[in-house]
């Protein structure tokens, strides 16, 4: 890790504690995601899949699970999503199924159903553009491809498929998203081969790719508005990476890190920090603008697979230990304008977190 | 009756005896009338009424000196006419009242006539009967101004006969007459009421007798006590009906300015009161002067009637007068409401009665006057509470306190006014506080210990339906009355029912975190302010009054129990450190001897044993009692919550379980309670219910503590009650938590280990207690069986009874098969067949539960537990410190326990746990080689086969020995050898020896050991306890060889020459002596016995 700070040794600070944890899925955690909460006074409800098949239901308030959904089969549950206009999920499991939830009111059916055609560890992505049609990204029948669908009639938009020179290998994580100034979708998408491409969706062509790692990409984030992105690998280090006017990606810089090996990448929605899933059981958190690192949450006894944030700023990092640590970390502002995690505050968790 | 039911008759039969009394005016002729009247219909002498009184008035009007009797008996008969008949002409009421009157009046003084008391009482009864009698429109118009001089005359008369009276009868005659004449009389005869310029032409002509008739009640009603409770209740219902209706506020809002001029004449005239604004208010600023003085003296009167008057005094003057006496209203608010807690239930209902009648009709809350009025006595009150409360005596601060509870009471929501004021909340609360200091001397709180470990014994049932009775009773510095502590309790809960519950909570809060001296208090008052809040024990005498809402309440019972039960606050020293760690008899006793050692200087100066940093008595005392509160509070708030409390049980169940589990006695019997609150409020059925439903806060709470266990040193206790209370559901939850501790122990084993085995200990109990019946039903019965069918051989068939039977010829037969299959398995010829098979049964066995031949099935998680525990004991059996060796050897032994079922993990820990344990049982202290004898028993009943050889050569020779060389030491000893160890631990070995034997089925050769050292300790000599066991162990043996057995008993005392069946045979001859002096002859002879 980089040199220590000079608060380190003249703090005594013990290393943070989760604020609550979550016990029983009785499997190992593979996705998480929180939903609601951003308006309304309740707390949010976090969504866990597990390697069981189930999704479990938590509310934050009571800290227990509320419902348990069963739909599919027994396997590994690997990507939760809801859709903003409603109370609708959308769950992908290693069944090789897509499946879409009806929360509303308490309901937990199965309204609709996808069927995917790969059997990779590749998390699909979602881009809602209207209250009643949004676009659907996930791994497609060819190893390398990408498959794009309008929803919910479910028809195919086209097959994002790699010039037969460039052999990226699998898709590993994508993401849909469309900047402000035009109406066009953008795809990013990481691959096998370590690099990580951005296509435009309706060109059906390749804008840009770069190298960023030597080991497959196991996910990334990507902050419109900055323009700049985050990615882990298999490897030993994270890359940030930017994408100037010309849609050109290019790497900024790389991070080393002690251990090899994040399976997750999130930055939080206020854009101020973000948080990794290591395989070394541990969650790290860094400065977004800055990558400064500021916290090591050490509390896992098995492998990180993801992590989520929640619009208040609570961290949620589910493992293989079949627990999901609920961490409460540098509060959001509601003041937007003061820069975050000024001395006082990003001093004070540093320390005690880097320990 | 009546004999003369027509005039006509009645008058012929009453002239005779009315002109008798004309003539000669004698008792005796009064008598004859009054006989004869006796006769009379009521309508017949209705008729004659004016014709027979003409005779009596003649009498009375007749000048000149009268004997009293007479005048007595002419009075008495004039009152039975006018009791049957009415008085229908307003002249002859007014000539009569005034002859009667004049009956009692003597011309040459003021005062009444010196007549006897007869006579008093007789003319009063004649008055009262007089104005009874008049018709109802002539009574009317008898109140006209100008009867005001002979009214007034009588109403003098009879206010000094009340006063200065030595008859009480004559006294309360007098008084009821008063009423009769100021038109208050009650009785049922004037059904017809007033209109209200009736009433004030009366109110005008009585208004001139207020001053005479109050001032002379007063001076009655404040006289001696022993005057009697009625004379008293009478004045004071004549003082308040008097004033009620002179001074009530309907009559004087009609009164004008001016008085109207009166058509009567100039004297009369001068005598009329004209009831204007100034009169009032003179008025009532000396009747207030009189209201004063009544109220002191009699709301401290001892009879409760009189004080059940002053209710109704209270009453009548506030809800008639409460504009023209409003500067009487403070006084008499405040008699009210010092009456609220009146020792008498009569008072205190009517109190209540009067006080919600109050606030129904806004007599306080919608009148400015009175509201301020109760304000301004709340604010004095408060101003003298730290004061009254240091000064006065328990029954005063009652009073007080009564006192400010029935402002309270009254002022409901308005309270706030007074609160508001930053001087008087100050005042109030540090009284509140002063007055709530607890005694801390007291040295059994601290010494008192839980001896039990974590089972938490109380259940719902057993707890009164009410759970917030107070179980311990606590010591207050300034005072010793209960009931003020209830009274207290009272006021802090309206306090928080009315009050500003955010400002209350705030400023008990400040006070709590201000000082240690006031932290006691501040909780206490906090707990009652929540449960207040909540409205549940308080009755709502303001309607409109809006409660704190649940969700405010819950975050303002959440912030409170933040602080209840942050670091500082929560985890308070209250024993001694060394105790802390120390969980051992020993090492507790030693404590407790120090702490009473030091006892008595408590008071005088710090403790001197220990130096400043360390704890006094009476600060462990103290913070003790903080817990208990706190615990209390928790319970409280539980209960003013209800089921919202779930939402908080994720943040305070963890730390009241953390109390449960506290060596205290007082505060883990505290912490019961509060989680039994806990379990009513939010509806569990029972402590386990609560903390099986609740295992995942829990859990988590633990799971989050064991990482910093230096800040956090109890948190294995609160996984210790978990376990202890909880069952076989709770196991999927704490299995990661289990894996932390192992986690944890290995990191500290060498610090925090004691803590850490305790609670493998309550783990390894719980696993063994849930998982009981599987390990019974399943294995140990095919393990038992198996060792059966392999071993059936070498025993009879049924061996108690068997032996001493007789044969039958089956017995014998079979007897021989066995031995003949016997003696091939010893010649090796079914060499197979031996204890391999055993172990070849067990893989076939398991894999009937597979699903697939070739995956092992996964272990079921109380197996892996015990496993990962087992193998931390055979690491820490090594352990530097006694009490830790003890408490894994007791760990090793339910670890045995749990994994009987499972030999494939059990045989290979065993065998790594033997040499250490063999090293426990030959080179320990002896306490750790009784611990550990008791776990060889239970490993060879569990693994027997397995443990067979080592036993017989690393164990055997090392207990033989020991038992044969202490044989000859405790043969000497005298009757105080069986308290020490060395004797406990001989007879442990005996005692374990048998089983032993009988499990491990040892071979001839150790049988012979086991008995050649048993044998000595069959000597009479032997401490009758060892004795005993040695016969047990004799009675082991003779089950696994009962004829070896048999023979080496008669090689020691042979009781009987044996005579062979045949003279062919020879006699056999035993080396047992049978002489008296053998020391043996008892045991052998009792053993044999069984033998037969």
């Amino acid at each position: 890790m980089t040199a220590p700070l000079p608060t380190m040794a003249a703090s005594p600070l013990p290393p943070p504690d989760p604020q609550f944890v979550l016990r029983g899925t009785q499997s190992a955690v593979h996705a998480l995601h929180f939903f609601g909460g951003a308006r309304g006074q309740e707390r949010p409800l976090l969504l866990s899949g597990s390697l069981s098949g189930l999704v479990h239901i938590w509310s934050l308030q009571t800290r227990r699970a509320v419902a348990t959904l069963d739909g599919h089969g027994g396997q590994c549950v690997t990507w939760l999503q809801t859709l903003p206009q409603g109370h609708q999920l959308l769950s992908q499991g290693r069944d090789l199924k897509l499946r879409l939830w009806d929360l509303a009111e308490g309901r937990n059916a199965v309204v609709d159903s996808v069927p995917l055609e790969s059997l990779g560890f590749c998390r699909s992505s979602v881009l809602a553009r209207g209250q009643e049609r949004w676009m659907l990204a996930m791994p497609g029948r060819g190893s390398e491809e990408v498959q794009i669908l309008e929803m919910p009639s479910k028809t195919s938009v086209c097959t994002l498929k790699p010039e037969a020179d460039a052999k990226p290998g699998m898709p590993m994580c994508l993401e849909l998203w469309q900047a402000d100034s035009s109406p066009r979708p953008l795809l990013l998408a990481g691959y096998e081969d370590g690099s990580v491409a951005l296509w435009d969706v309706s060109e059906r062509k390749v804008c840009s790719r770069v190298a960023c790692h030597t080991e497959p990409v196991m996910g990334f984030d990507f902050d419109s508005q900055k323009a700049r992105g985050v990615s882990g690998s298999a490897e030993k280090a994270l890359a940030v990476w930017s994408l100037d006017e010309q849609q050109a990606l290019q790497v900024c810089r790389t991070h080393e890190l002690t251990n090899p090996g994040i399976a997750d990448v999130k930055i939080r929605p206020d854009r101020k920090i973000l948080a990794t899933a290591g395989w070394d059981h541990r969650v790290r958190v860094f400065h977004w603008r800055t990558m400064k690192p500021l916290a090591v949450l050490s509390f896992h006894s098995a492998t990180v697979h993801c992590v989520a944030f929640a619009t208040d700023g609570l961290l949620a990092a589910g493992s293989g230990d079949q627990r999901i640590s609920i961490w409460s970390l540098y509060p959001v502002r509601s003041d937007a304008s003061t820069p975050l995690l000024g001395h006082a505050e990003g001093g004070e968790v540093g320390a005690h977190a880097l320990a | 009756m009546a004999v003369f039911d027509t005039p006509e008759e009645a008058f012929s039969a009453l002239r005779p005896v009315c002109v008798q009394l004309t003539k000669t005016q004698t008792v005796e002729n009064v008598e004859h009338l009054q006989a004869r009247l006796q006769a009379v219909s009521d309508s017949a002498l209705q008729e004659l009424q004016q014709y027979v009184l003409f005779p009596l008035r003649f009498t009375l009007k007749t000048p000149g000196p009268k004997r009293e009797r007479l005048i007595q008996s002419v009075v008495e008969c004039l009152t039975f006419v006018l009791s049957s008949t009415c008085v229908k002409e307003q002249e002859l009421l007014q000539e009569l009242f005034s002859e009667l009157s004049a009956c009692l009046y003597s011309p040459n003084s003021q005062k009444p006539a010196a007549v006897s008391e007869e006579l008093k009482l007789a003319v009063i009864r004649g008055l009262s009967t007089l104005m009874h009698s008049a018709y109802g429109d002539i009574i009317l118009a008898f109140y006209e101004p100008n009867i005001l001089p002979r009214l007034g005359f009588a109403v003098s008369l009879l206010l000094d006969l009340a006063e200065q009276e030595k008859s009480k009868q004559i006294k309360i005659a007098a008084l009821q007459c008063l009423q009769v004449l100021l038109f208050q009389c009650d009785c049922q005869d004037h059904p017809r009421s007033l209109d209200e310029l009736e009433q004030k032409q009366l109110g005008d002509l009585f208004a001139s007798f207020l001053p005479g008739i109050s001032m002379a009640l007063t001076r009655v009603i404040t006289g001696d006590f022993k005057q009697g409770h009625s004379i008293v209740v009478s004045s004071l219902k004549l003082f308040y009906k008097t004033v009620s209706f002179i001074m009530a506020n309907e009559q004087l809002e009609r009164i004008s300015e001016v008085q109207p001029k009166a058509a009567v004449e100039h004297r009369v005239a001068e005598l009329m009161v004209h009831r204007e604004a100034r009169w009032v208010k003179n008025t009532s600023d000396k009747l207030t002067i009189l209201i004063k003085k009544i109220i002191e003296c009699v709301s401290v009167h001892p009879h409760w009637k009189v004080r059940l008057a002053l209710i109704e005094l209270v009453e009548a003057l506030l809800l008639k007068c409460s504009q023209s006496l409003v500067r009487s209203a403070g006084p008499l608010l405040k008699a009210l409401v010092g009456l609220v807690n009146d020792e008498s239930p009569e008072v205190q209902a009517q109190c209540n009665k009067a006080l919600r009648r109050f606030a129904d009709q806004k007599v306080v809350v919608g009148n400015r006057a009175f509201a301020d009025i109760l304000s301004e006595n709340l604010h004095s009150l408060a101003t003298s509470l730290p004061r009254l409360m240091n000064s006065q005596d328990d029954q005063g601060k009652f009073s007080t306190l009564s006192l400010l509870l029935g402002y309270l009471k009254l002022l409901g929501p308005r309270v706030n006014f007074v609160l508001h004021s930053v001087a008087h909340l100050e005042r109030l609360s540090k009284a509140l506080i002063q007055v709530l200091e607890l005694d801390v001397t007291d040295i059994k709180v601290v010494e008192e210990r839980r001896w039990n470990s974590g089972h938490l014994s109380a259940s719902p049932e057993t707890v009164a339906p009410q759970p917030w009775s107070p179980m311990q009773r606590r010591y207050f510095r300034f005072f010793t009355d209960e009931r003020l502590f209830l009274l207290l309790q009272q006021l802090c809960q309206l306090l928080g029912f009315y009050g500003d519950l955010y400002l209350l909570v705030d400023q008990f809060m400040a006070l709590y975190r201000e000082s240690v001296v006031y932290r006691k208090q501040a909780a206490m008052i906090l707990n009652e302010l929540v449960v207040g809040a909540a409205g549940l024990e308080v009755e709502n005498l303001h309607e409109n009054h809006i409660k704190t809402s649940p969700e405010e309440l819950r975050e303002i019972v959440t912030s409170i129990l933040e602080e209840y039960t942050s670091q500082e606050n929560w985890y308070l020293i209250t024993c001694i450190e060394s105790e802390e760690v120390g969980e051992e008899l020993t090492m507790k006793q030693a404590g407790l001897q120090a702490i009473t050692s030091g006892a008595h200087t408590c008071q005088v100066t710090s403790f001197p044993a220990f130096s400043q940093p360390s704890p006094t008595i009476c600060s462990m005392n103290s913070n003790i009692w903080q817990i208990c509160i706190q615990l209390e509070g928790i319970g409280r708030f539980a209960y003013a919550l209800g089921k919202d409390f779930r939402l908080l049980l994720m943040s305070a169940l963890y730390p009241v379980l953390e109390k449960a589990g506290d060596q205290t006695l007082l505060i883990s019997q505290a912490a019961t309670s509060a989680m039994m609150d806990i379990c009513h409020a939010c509806g569990y059925d029972s402590l386990q219910h609560l903390i099986n439903q609740n295992s995942d806060y829990l859990v988590n709470g633990i799971s989050l503590n064991l990482r910093h266990l230096s800040l956090h040193p109890h948190t294995p206790k609160v996984l210790e009650v978990m376990l202890w209370n909880s069952d076989a559901s709770l196991l999927p939850l704490v299995a990661d938590v289990v894996q932390d501790v192992l986690a944890t122990l290995d990191q500290f084993y060498d610090k925090r280990a004691t803590s850490f085995v305790g609670v493998l200990h309550a783990l390894l109990a719980a696993l063994a207690q849930w998982f009981s019946d599987t390990g019974d039903l399943g294995q140990p019965q095919e393990q038992s069986a198996g060792e059966e069918g392999s071993h059936l051989s070498r025993r009879p068939a049924a061996p108690e009874k068997g032996l001493g039977n007789s044969t039958t010829a089956e017995d014998i037969e079979q007897f021989l098969l066995n031995y003949l299959k016997e003696k091939d398995v010893a010649d090796g010829n079914v060499s197979d067949f031996d204890n391999e098979e055993e172990e070849q049964s067990e893989p076939p066995k398991a894999d009937e539960h597979d699903p697939g031949p070739d995956v092992a099935p996964p272990l079921p998680v109380q197996i892996q537990i015990a496993t990962h525990v087992m193998e931390r004991c055979v690491h820490l059996l090594s352990d530097a410190n006694l009490k830790i060796r003890l408490k894994v050897l007791d760990v090793l032994d339910l670890c045995v326990v749990v994994l009987q079922s499972h030999k494939n993990q059990l045989l290979p820990l065993a065998h790594r746990a033997w040499p250490s344990l063999v090293h426990r049982l030959t080179n320990d202290d002896p306490l750790v080689v009784l611990r550990a004898f008791k776990v060889l028993r239970t490993l060879g009943g569990k693994c027997g086969d397995f443990l067979r050889s080592r036993f017989c050569k690393d164990i055997l020779p090392k207990l033989a020995g020991s038992l044969v060389t202490q044989a000859p030491v405790s043969a000497r000893a005298g009757p105080v050898y069986s308290h020490t160890l060395a004797c406990k631990l001989q007879l442990a070995v005996l005692q374990g020896l048998g089983p032993l034997c009988e499990r491990l089925d040892l071979g001839e050769g150790d049988l012979n050991k086991v008995a050649d050292a048993c044998l000595i300790y069959l000597s009479a000599r032997q401490p009758v306890k060892l004795q005993e066991a040695a016969r047990r162990v004799f009675l082991h043996l003779m089950k696994v060889d009962p004829d070896s057995t048999w023979f080496l008993l008669n090689e020691l005392y042979c009781p009987e020459q044996l005579t062979p069946p045949h003279p062919s045979l020879h006699p056999v001859h035993l080396r047992g002596i049978t002489g008296q002096g053998n020391p043996y002859a008892a045991n052998v002879l009792r053993l044999l016995q069984e033998l037969q």
